[in-house]
């Protein structure tokens, strides 16, 4: 409860912050329609030659590159924020602070800044998810939509997990900012289904940069896609990640402090 | 020409011991322009592989080596310098440069011409894996060869001088950061980073032989596939030299009036 | 100096930091990717001392002397290498949070203010992270803005505020919680003169009105003479001296500074025997005399010369604290 309403504290702090610059949810706005047009030009240019993508028909791509979307914006909005400014507080010494605080450290760092102009990548990727959807002619049940809500849940921990430990490293390398780089590089092969790219590559995306779990898990979760045994794989790692960060966060503030030094 | 030299010595020197510090950042950063290559490169030899071989004239073994190659000839051609400019100008750091008896433009290229040296000794064995990797094939003639590195060179001298002349969209704006971010969307889109432009309806090609991304990373690659008939070779040479000209002439206003606005309102 | 109660508590805290050495040059880069060279710094040193209720403490000592890192390991921030601290009878880097609700610090080189939002959202973000009820927080808000002057400044957004406006929000940021300890790292630092005593001010009155203990340390002197009856000085992470201000200048300055006025002026005699001249004008001089012969040379001016008038003076804090810090350099470079 204390943190749930301390995270609506940051959200109207985040909210206060946006007045102060309305001009960049339009231009992010605009960016992202851009951005969007694009990546439907690419789909366009790639079924002009083909009727389906290593099994996957046109309207499940949509899906695909619709829910790379939302789950894009949303990590744009709840976790990058926060993560960019954790490491600058590292590097300017100003972490201190947050750690004077009579709170979970971890749970502090992770909601300190809500960046919410940055909802309109969220919004542009509403209708192409509804476009798929109606495309793929899905009727959305109970079941679909839990199933759907449960992957999308357990791949944003399990991305929030990732983006956790990298930002971690930043109590040893100061310099980290360039570590989210890694993830952005990563996250932009999250817009194709990771089944067409060659073994060692779905490797790299399934476990190294788990990209795959908040893209192309959820986007399968609608068409109907889906087996059990992913769904469940894709909740116990997030568990498991979730419980891995929180032991490297906490060795690392144990580093920061100077207590395993 | 021999004071250019030494000054140009100077600043690799430099160059290479500062980035040398950010060693780690620079793999990272170099990541970014592996993935996305090797992305459409599946992308499209998949295609290719359910359309029986080929598509659009490209056979898989061609798409492996186009994108191999835009890999290659975009890390040749990129610049971050619109990011650099964003951060001096605030910062309050290009005064310091402004002192300095030569035009700021001549670090830059000597510190981006360091970075991609340095950063060969990662590239050029990406490049050999993943051909190892997709099975690409490549025969290249001498000629062919000895063409491409002036047209390399032509392709990294035009780009920087657009890219350098939208780093001074700095001196009057603060968000160059969505500037920044919609020139590389249009560039991706034009430049032949998707597919390769032949296989983009009639009507998209125009537009991109009209637009001058295509000149910087489509047919250098072209030219190395050796897909390019004589008379597209002088065209696209020509193209070049257009854009390369123009974008001095732009580089060259913009960046006194951005010097006038500088010393007019500071930073 | 033993305390009754004490509130801070330290027995033979040390802190050592490795840090790894580099040589310029592309050819050492390379080098020190295979072979890095470290080296231990003993930031504090064995450092013991007691601080009692209501104590305003000034903790002194140059750039790098170890005042950072000790107040760091006082608020929870920092392990210690070594030695034992209770602070309020926690151990601080337990990171207790009743000890963190507790106390505070303030960087005075550091911001905690939200840069683009108004000052007293801020506030309110404080408010919910320490859980300040709702009355609490009023009547605390209502205090500190009368106290440090804010009510202007509570809606502006952080970056329009001067350096010290801020420096007034922040302090007032740290004490929303109403901390019994209060840590403070150069709070006046880069303030004008004005801004600087409104801020001791405040810190008297604050301390008077709340019995809070205050561990301070600041570069300005009149930071240290206003505040703090007491003063801990370190050097080289090493604690060389603690107790009464005024006790420092007897400890470290074997000297004091007699000023004479002559009713003729003093013509041409030499007044070197009397000791070492300072500042000479006609009819006055100035001069530096060892102080256990202070009472036997005055005794000779006072005989010799015709005197108008005569002071005896314990030299400027700031120069006696100088001494302290170049003796010790010169003593360590020696040893």
């Amino acid at each position: 409860m204390y943190y749930i309403r301390l995270f609506a504290t940051y959200v109207r702090l985040g909210a206060l912050g946006e007045l102060e610059y309305r001009a960049n949810f339009w231009i992010n706005l605009l960016q992202s329609i851009l951005e969007l047009c694009v990546a439907l030009g690419g789909l366009a240019v790639v079924f002009s030659h083909t009727d389906n993508l290593g099994g996957w028909r046109p309207e499940e791509i949509l899906a695909v590159l619709g829910v790379y979307f939302l789950v894009g914006g949303l990590i744009r909005v709840l976790i990058r924020p926060s993560m960019v400014k954790f490491m600058e507080d590292v590097r300017q010494g100003t972490l201190d602070f947050t750690l004077t605080k009579p709170a979970d450290s971890q749970v502090l760092v992770s909601m300190q800044r809500v960046e919410l102009w940055r909802l309109a990548d969220v919004l542009i990727a509403l209708p192409v998810l509804g476009t798929a959807l109606v495309r793929l002619r899905v009727e959305l049940g109970l079941a679909e939509a839990l199933t759907f809500g449960a992957t999308m849940l357990s791949g944003g921990l399990i991305i929030y997990s990732f983006w956790l430990m990298l930002s971690t490293c930043a109590f040893w390398f100061v310099k980290v900012e360039n570590i989210q780089v890694i993830f952005q590089s990563m996250w932009q092969a999250g817009r194709w289904p990771i089944s067409i790219y060659p073994a060692w590559l779905r490797a790299v995306l399934t476990f190294l940069v788990p990209v795959a779990f908040a893209t192309t898990v959820p986007a399968s979760a609608l068409s109907g896609r889906i087996t059990s045994s992913t769904l469940w794989g894709s909740l116990a790692l997030a568990a498991a990640l979730l419980i891995v960060s929180r032991w490297f966060w906490r060795v690392g503030i144990r580093f920061y402090s100077g207590a395993s030094a | 020409m021999t004071a250019f030299y030494s000054i140009y010595r100077g600043y690799f020197r430099t160059a290479l011991v500062v980035q040398f510090q950010y060693r780690v950042a620079m793999i990272i950063w170099l990541l970014g322009g592996i993935i996305e290559p090797v992305m459409y490169l599946v992308v499209w030899r998949t295609v290719a592989q359910q359309q029986g071989g080929a598509v659009g004239g490209y056979a898989v073994n061609d798409f492996a080596v186009y994108f191999i190659a835009i890999m290659l000839v975009e890390h040749g051609t990129f610049s971050w310098i619109m990011w650099e400019y964003d951060f001096r100008i605030r910062m309050g750091q290009f005064s310091s440069q402004l002192l300095k008896p030569i035009h700021p433009i001549h670090s830059d290229i000597a510190d981006n011409i360091g970075y991609k040296f340095l950063t060969l000794i990662i590239m050029a064995p990406t490049a050999a894996l993943l051909a190892w990797l997709f099975n690409a094939s490549w025969q290249p003639d001498a000629r062919t060869l000895a063409i491409f590195v002036p047209v390399l060179v032509l392709a990294f001298l035009m780009r920087f001088f657009w890219e350098w002349s939208l780093a001074m969209l700095a001196f009057w704006t603060t968000r160059v950061d969505a500037i920044n971010q919609a020139y590389f969307i249009v560039v991706l889109f034009f430049a032949g980073r998707l597919a390769p432009l032949e296989l983009f309806p009639q009507f998209l090609q125009r537009v991109a032989d009209i637009l001058p991304f295509r000149w910087m990373l489509a047919f250098p690659v072209e030219l190395l596939l050796g897909r390019l008939t004589p008379n597209e070779l002088w065209l696209g040479i020509g193209a070049q030299l257009f854009w390369l000209v123009a974008g001095y002439l732009v580089m060259r206003v913009i960046y006194r009036a951005g010097i006038r606005r500088y010393a007019a309102f500071g930073a | 100096m033993t305390q009754e109660n004490p509130v801070i508590e330290i027995e033979e805290l040390s802190k050592v930091y490795t840090v790894t050495e580099r040589e310029a040059g592309l050819a050492a880069a390379f080098r020190s990717l295979v072979n890095r060279k470290t080296r231990d710094v003993r930031a504090v040193d064995k450092i013991s001392f007691a601080v009692g209720e209501g104590e305003i403490v000034g903790f002194l000592g140059p750039n790098g002397a170890g005042k950072t890192t000790t107040l760091k390991m006082l608020a929870g921030l920092l392990h210690p290498t070594d030695g034992r601290a209770a602070v309020l009878g926690f151990r601080p880097w337990e990171r207790n949070r009743d000890y963190l609700r507790r106390m505070t610090l303030v960087m005075g080189q550091r911001n905690q203010l939200v840069w683009d939002i108004p000052v007293i959202d801020t506030f309110e973000l404080n408010r919910a992270v320490y859980r300040i009820p709702e009355t609490d927080y009023r009547r605390t808000v209502d205090e500190l803005t009368e106290l440090l002057e804010l009510a202007p400044l509570l809606r502006k957004p952080t970056r329009n505020l001067s350096l010290g406006e801020r420096m007034k929000c922040e302090i007032a940021a740290a004490l929303l919680h109403r901390p019994w300890v209060l840590f403070l790292d150069e709070p006046t630092i880069g303030l004008d003169v004005t801004m600087q005593r409104r801020i001791r001010q405040f810190l008297v009155e604050y301390n008077q009105r709340t019995g809070a203990t205050v561990l301070l340390t600041s570069h300005y002197m009149a930071d240290v003479e206003a505040l703090c009856k007491r003063v801990i000085v370190i050097h080289h992470g090493k604690l060389l001296y603690d107790g009464e201000l005024s006790g420092l200048a007897d400890r470290f300055a074997p000297f004091k500074t007699v000023e004479v006025e002559l009713q003729n002026g003093a013509g041409g005699r030499p007044l070197d025997e009397y000791g070492e001249v300072l500042v000479r004008s006609p009819g006055r001089v100035t001069l530096r005399v060892p102080k256990i012969e202070t009472a036997s040379v005055t005794g000779r001016i006072l005989t010799d010369l015709e005197v108008a008038d005569l002071t005896v003076q314990d030299p400027p804090i700031e120069d006696v604290i100088e001494q302290v810090f170049s003796q010790e350099a010169t003593e360590s470079e020696e040893g």
